[in-house]
């Protein structure tokens, strides 16, 4: 079996489960009881969470843990509250009056339910689903890439207005890898917010990023990218599935997403998955320190991959992560391809519609300006710990094998 | 084309015919392909895109259908496409199914489908693509009798899906192959083991596909208006409980009736059965009356006749669809020996089958009869041009259900209960 689709999923380390392990059964207590087992289990909990933090340039209670990326990013957008900036007033928690005369904290308790303000949140029409869908239901407007998939900086300027208060643009796409300029987005939104206070208006504007896919290849910190918020997942970095978390700076200000006992600042109520987050933050911390060995690796098997398959389409040209290559193959249907690869062994993923993408055809790939044609002839391979150099060489043969295959039966 | 260059290719391809079969994803659809690559037919796969919508609490996984089917056609080295008849059947067959819903009767979707989906819009757009034949994973048979096919039931009596498959055209019927209709349902199931194909699919497809694990109530329920009702007892009127519209509810049931036990009424222990729909006044009867005259009857009245092609030796086989409007209102109760004239091919025909069934039956009634039901045993019966008679009492089925005859193994067409 040769795993390309390291995206997609990856499988829980043997050191991550070994951490998680005595936190099931053995020091199963619950971190907010009172006895000192508990303290314990509850003292561990908090470290581990430091130790995500810590790999992000922020502090243990910074974070806010979810059951996955979906959550957290659901979390930034829903419970976002309606906040002017910069706000002392908030910490008085006296109403905050608006241009318009009422108490905004008095009437909504999160701002975005309030549609019909397109431009109060832009997000890169690139984004993942749980960022797109959400954005959907609260009225967001995209904002467009340019060819290489790269932010247009040019349109995000342009679609600003007085009313944003959330920008999200991911910090690494999850389909192209592409690696966006968040510091570039994060200097614009500064200006802005200079221009804003010169103005005397005091509207919040926030920056979102799904760092998801990039935890474990790029040096992450949200001061110098300038974000105020940012979406973690453990599912991708050899970590167990069903754990995320959310960074949220000083700066965002957040209603809860549930109530209950306070877990989480009190934004996420319920009690704290312990093995989950044991267990990403020694997935976290592997991710750290084999961060340049791994980077090279892959981009070391990338330029294999790019060398010894052949007759492609390179999509993914520029700015990706190491370990994605995206290509597309001319008149050949990439579905028929993932069948034909996984009854060799070989597990890629496409950006074609039908049941890889639900029946639909990838949005970013057409963001990007890909024909329809292209996008039914794309695969994209994510490489990942998994993977040996001899693998690497091995699915190249296999693909190149399976593409010629294709093509002579099309041709009779 | 490549294969142009090459006489023996050439050679071997002008005698390939071309068959395009339908492809659910299922085990059985996949088997047929299967066996028709074998055949030597060339071979193409079409998922027919029907129904997508998500329902609530239920995704609908069209989607992940479809990748079986693929995943099955490329595994096979088949072409493969999606075809979507997602308007046409929202039109033909759901309206349809919502509409005999509302007047009361309980319609059978799948009936349908094949009529105007599967046999009709699928075939003609294979047939347009330059397909020989069609091809689909139904337990049925066809053989071809004086030019004219005959449906047959399957080799599976168990899995046998004529009923469902009684009022396709015969034009159709005549360019189609059931693959699998000779085979038992293990045989089927082994033979797709034997190929690798058991990886390739989940599970079963199922009839109703798109109101699957919804259920029929759920599903009805976002697309008809209901308002909960009284539910009253037949003998008495009093009422006893309540229901939540009279649509979900059919002839003969006994489950989820709401009733009002503090009154007594379920103290006895015995099961209250649906008797009687006034669907106008949104009020469902029942009895606890097992006997009730709602429940048992021994004739049927039917409508929208469809009687299959039934060559006769002496004479050319002539098309028999009797289609709706032309019965609707004509006074068909003639009987049974009537030499008189009739001016409609369609009623001659079908008082041809009538007659069939009834003269057939004197030789040997056991080779005669109807189903009421998929899967049901086959009933004895006579059939006078629009009422089924049978030689003793029998569980009405609901209106909208289908009536099909068979004369031995050969389906003869049917009818909707009304």
């Amino acid at each position: 079996m040769i795993y390309l689709d390291h995206a997609a999923a990856t499988p829980v380390d043997r050191r991550v489960l070994e951490a998680m392990e005595p936190y099931f059964a053995e020091k199963f207590y619950n971190p907010s009881a009172a006895y000192l087992p508990a303290k314990e289990v509850s003292a561990d909990y908090e470290a581990a969470k430091a130790t995500i933090a810590h790999a992000i340039g922020a502090k243990a209670s910074d974070l806010v843990i979810t059951a996955g990326a979906t959550e957290a990013n659901n979390l930034a957008f829903t419970c976002l509250k309606p906040r002017e900036y910069p706000s002392f007033s908030e910490r008085s928690l006296a109403p905050v009056v608006t241009g318009i005369g009422r108490s905004v904290f008095a009437t909504s308790a999160n701002m975005l339910l309030e549609r019909g303000h397109s431009s109060r949140l832009l997000y890169l029409v690139t984004e993942h689903d749980s960022v797109r869908r959400v954005a959907e239901q609260y009225g967001g407007e995209a904002i467009g890439v340019l060819p290489n998939g790269l932010i247009d900086l040019e349109e995000l300027k342009r679609k600003i207005t007085d009313e944003t208060e959330l920008i999200s643009v991911s910090l690494a796409n999850n389909e192209l890898g592409t690696i966006q300029p968040l510091a570039e987005v994060a200097r614009i939104i500064r200006e802005v917010k200079l221009e804003r206070m010169k103005r005397g208006l005091k509207r919040q504007l926030l920056l979102h990023s799904d760092a998801s896919q990039a935890l474990n290849l790029l040096d992450i910190n949200v001061a110098r990218l300038g974000v105020d918020l940012m979406t973690l997942n453990a599912a991708k970095v050899y970590g167990p599935k069903g754990v995320g978390a959310l960074y949220v700076s000083h700066e965002a200000k957040l209603s809860p997403l549930t109530y209950g006992g306070g877990q989480e600042n009190g934004l996420r109520s319920g009690t704290e998955n312990v093995p989950g987050v044991i267990g990403f933050a020694e997935a976290v911390r592997m991710a750290k320190e084999h961060l340049n060995g791994n980077r090279k690796k892959y981009a070391a098997w990338r330029k294999i991959l790019l060398s010894e398959l052949q007759g492609y389409e390179l999509i993914n040209k520029q700015h990706a992560l190491d370990s994605f290559v995206v290509l597309c193959y001319n008149d050949v249907d990439a579905e028929r391809l993932v069948f034909l690869l996984e009854e060799k062994g070989v597990y890629v993923a496409t950006g074609a519609a039908c049941a890889a993408s639900k029946g639909v055809k990838s949005h970013v790939l057409k963001a990007i300006g890909l024909t329809n044609e292209q996008i039914a002839g794309s695969l994209r391979l994510t490489v990942g710990e998994t993977n040996t150099e001899e693998q690497i060489y091995e699915a190249a043969k296999i693909i190149n094998g399976v593409i010629e295959g294709e093509y002579d039966r099309c041709s009779g | 084309m490549q294969y142009f260059s090459l006489v023996g290719n050439y050679v071997i391809i002008m005698l390939m015919k071309t068959v395009y079969v339908g492809m659910s994803g299922g085990v059985d659809s996949s088997v047929s392909a299967l066996i028709l690559k074998e055949q030597g037919y060339k071979v193409t796969g079409v998922y027919m895109k029907n129904w997508s919508r998500d329902l609530p609490g239920m995704k609908c996984p069209w989607a992940e259908d479809l990748a079986d089917a693929k995943r099955v056609a490329v595994r096979l080295g088949i072409d493969f496409e999606v075809w979507d008849f997602e308007k046409a059947y929202r039109e033909k067959v759901v309206e349809y199914m919502l509409e005999e819903f509302r007047k009361g009767n309980t319609p059978n979707p799948d009936i349908m489908c094949n009529q105007e989906i599967k046999f009709k819009l699928f075939y003609e757009k294979a047939m347009a693509a330059g397909a020989d034949y069609i091809a689909t994973g139904h337990y049925a048979r066809v053989k071809p009798f004086s030019g004219t096919p005959r449906l047959l039931r399957a080799v599976d009596e168990n899995k046998d899906q004529t009923y469902f498959l009684y009022r396709i055209s015969d034009e159709a019927l005549a360019h189609t192959i059931f693959p699998i209709g000779g085979m038992l349902k293990p045989e089927v199931k082994k033979l797709a083991e034997k190929k690798g194909l058991h990886n390739a699919y989940k599970k079963e497809s199922m009839g109703v596909c798109f109101v699957g694990e919804v259920g029929m109530k759920d599903f009805l329920k976002e697309y008809i208006d209901v308002q909960p009702g009284e539910i009253r007892e037949i003998e008495s009127d009093h009422v006893l409980g309540y229901h939540e519209g009279a649509v979900f509810y059919t002839i003969g049931q006994r489950h989820g009736l709401y009733l009002d036990g503090e009154k007594g009424v379920m103290n006895d222990g015995l099961p209250y059965y649906v008797v009687k729909k006034d669907i106008d006044n949104n009020i469902v009867y029942v009895s606890k009356n097992l006997n009730h005259a709602a429940i048992w009857t021994n004739n049927l009245k039917l409508k929208d006749l469809f009687f299959r092609s039934w060559p006769r030796p002496a004479s050319p086989s002539t098309k028999v669809a009797c289609s709706s409007s032309s019965r609707k209102n004509e006074p068909a109760r003639s009987s049974l020996v009537s030499s008189g004239s009739l001016p409609r091919v369609a009623g001659a025909n079908s008082r041809a089958a009538a007659l069939r069934i009834a003269t057939s039956q004197k030789k040997s009634s056991s080779n005669i009869g109807v189903r009421l039901r998929h899967r049901a045993p086959l009933i004895p019966a006579t059939f006078d041009g629009d009422t089924l008679r049978f030689e003793s009492e029998i569980k009405r089925p609901a209106s909208g259900q289908s009536a099909v005859f068979y004369d031995g193994e050969v389906c003869l067409g049917g009818g909707i209960i009304v």
